[in-house]
């Protein structure tokens, strides 16, 4: 018997893979993780300039009064804070829902998380505002 | 205690048992002590002890070579099949079922938790097998399905931590299949898994601890897989927003 | 024998065994991801109550030069400098690690990730080391 009298085995079915298209995008907004990279981008900057003007070159470490009312009349300065507060805010709160929801609540109990964090994320900032200004006031 | 001769030693093996109506909040551990050798295996002292002290001790197992997945169990706190699983040194052993999971008889736990999660991703993950010529199905089967190297054995599941606290989670296992269809789409579109794992519940829900791809026997590296699928699902929405509502 | 294709029997078994989150803290049987996945835990959790307390602290500012000069004494004291000391480990652990989970999160250097999560602690512990000294020294 030759080889070509071997009888021919039929080829191996390769199916794709029977991919059903969803009724519906489950894809939920923009992803929290997303949001936690690029304020974590935006705090290892601003951290940094923070911990840099604040603390690394000043002799002490800290300043005192004076030195500190001298340096937050400094506009850039006060831009600067109040952006590391707001994403400082954004970025451990959102790490706080993230913990939350890990344990796995019921979807409405998530919700509220989320309601709450947020006021408090609002609050904070609202907070810091107000104190640098009434700092700058009582100066 | 160590036979020279035989190089024999004594090691004292606690088991988790429970059996069905036993309150699950009062587990209960009985010890058994079992020779074993340089070479013994989880699964050779889990024999030993059924076979010699107590025939109600309950797991489960097939092949004794890590390929069918039925033996994964915890061996001092660490998923492992028993199969392959030394004994190790010491003289106590805790064996413990699969975490995250519902036990029904000690070590044996309920897969249908962890296949379900195929189900909740819609199921379109499973390959239609590639059936060898002249080989049959046996009656009763529609047709046989396996996904390339994951031996299903619930191993990634029990590790994760995530999973571990929140059910809603789809899981390492179902994610790095959904990764084989996007990273080998052998003529499907790989757009509807991509999307469908595009969610806070599936890909992005992963908090990177890396244990499933440590803990996986079978080299599938769930966790890689997971964060291959989170580009791909980052680049689908990249591409999805500059299509202006037009093509996926 | 043909299979029913009724619903697939199920066997009798309680609900699932989840480790939950205790389970986080259990250090049995973890590798090195599983402590990194804790430890960020930990040190974001700590930084958001550090988060806090300074705002918190910030507000004896108002109360004009009397007030924060005396705490900023009480800060350079050596305890206080310890508690310095963690501070700055906590913020480079939970930095340098999400360098580490930003990059591989998002589908780079995944099959790498090991190697960058060692290489970045070393770099948080000889910044921190070189803090400590500098805090301390100063």
């Amino acid at each position: 018997m030759t080889t070509d009298e071997l009888p021919v085995q039929p080829p191996v079915a390769i199916q794709p893979p029977a991919v059903a298209e969803p009724a519906e995008s489950t894809a939920r907004g923009i992803p929290a993780f997303v949001g936690q990279v690029v304020s974590g981008v935006a705090l290892i900057i601003l951290l940094g300039l923070h911990m840099v003007a604040q603390h690394f070159v000043v002799p002490t470490g800290l300043r005192f009064y004076d030195d500190v009312i001298a340096w937050l009349r400094n506009p850039v300065v006060i831009v600067l804070e109040v952006a590391f507060l707001a994403f400082v805010t954004y970025h451990a709160l959102l790490g706080v829902r993230a913990v939350l929801f890990d344990f796995g609540f019921s979807e409405r109990t998530e919700g509220r998380i989320t309601t709450a964090l947020t006021v408090v994320g609002i609050a904070t900032v609202v907070y810091g505002v107000i104190l640098f200004a009434a700092i700058l006031g009582a100066a | 205690m160590t036979d020279t001769a035989t190089e024999l030693r004594t090691t004292r093996v606690v088991v988790s048992r429970r059996k069905e109506g036993d309150d699950p909040a009062t587990p209960r551990h009985d010890t058994y002590d079992v020779a074993v050798g340089p070479s013994s295996t989880i699964l050779d002292a889990l024999v030993t002890i059924r076979r010699g002290q107590d025939a109600t001790l309950t797991f489960r197992h097939s092949c004794f070579h890590a390929s069918c997945g039925t033996c994964g169990m915890r061996v001092n706190g660490r998923e492992g099949l028993a199969c392959v699983t030394p004994v190790p040194d010491g003289d106590e052993v805790v064996v413990e079922p699969l975490a995250n999971l519902p036990v029904i008889s000690d070590l044996v736990v309920d897969m249908n938790v962890f296949y379900d999660e195929f189900d909740e991703a819609g199921r379109p993950l499973m390959r239609t097998s590639e059936l060898v010529s002249g080989g049959g199905i046996a009656e009763g089967i529609e047709e046989l399905v396996r996904f390339e190297d994951c031996i299903e054995c619930g191993i990634c599941l029990s590790a994760c931590p995530v999973a571990g606290s929140d059910p809603r989670y789809v899981g390492p296992a179902a994610l790095a299949a959904a990764w084989r269809v996007v990273e080998e789409p052998r003529g499907a579109d790989p757009g509807p898994v991509i999307r469908l794992m595009d969610d806070e519940q599936a890909a992005w829900r992963c908090h990177l601890a890396w244990e499933c791809s440590e803990a996986c026997p079978s080299g599938v590296d769930p966790a890689g897989a997971i964060m291959r699928l989170r580009r791909a699902a980052a680049a689908a929405r990249v591409r999805r927003l500059f299509s202006f509502g037009g093509n996926r | 024998m043909a299979m029913s294709s009724a619903e697939p029997r199920r066997p009798a078994s309680g609900p699932a065994r989840r480790r939950g989150v205790v389970g986080w803290f259990d250090p049995r049987g973890r590798r090195l991801g599983g402590l990194a996945f804790i430890v960020n835990r930990l040190t974001g959790l700590g930084l958001v109550l550090y988060l806090y307390l300074h705002l918190g602290i910030l507000s004896l500012l108002v109360q004009g030069p009397g007030a924060w000069d005396t705490f900023v004494d009480i800060a350079l004291s050596p305890p206080f400098l310890l508690l310095d000391v963690v501070l700055l480990t906590g913020m480079l652990i939970h930095g340098l690690n999400g360098i580490r989970v930003g990059l591989v999160g998002l589908g780079f250097v995944a099959s790498r990730q090991r190697a960058l999560l060692i290489s970045l602690m070393v770099v948080a512990a000889v910044v921190a080391l070189v803090g400590a000294i500098r805090i301390f020294g100063d």
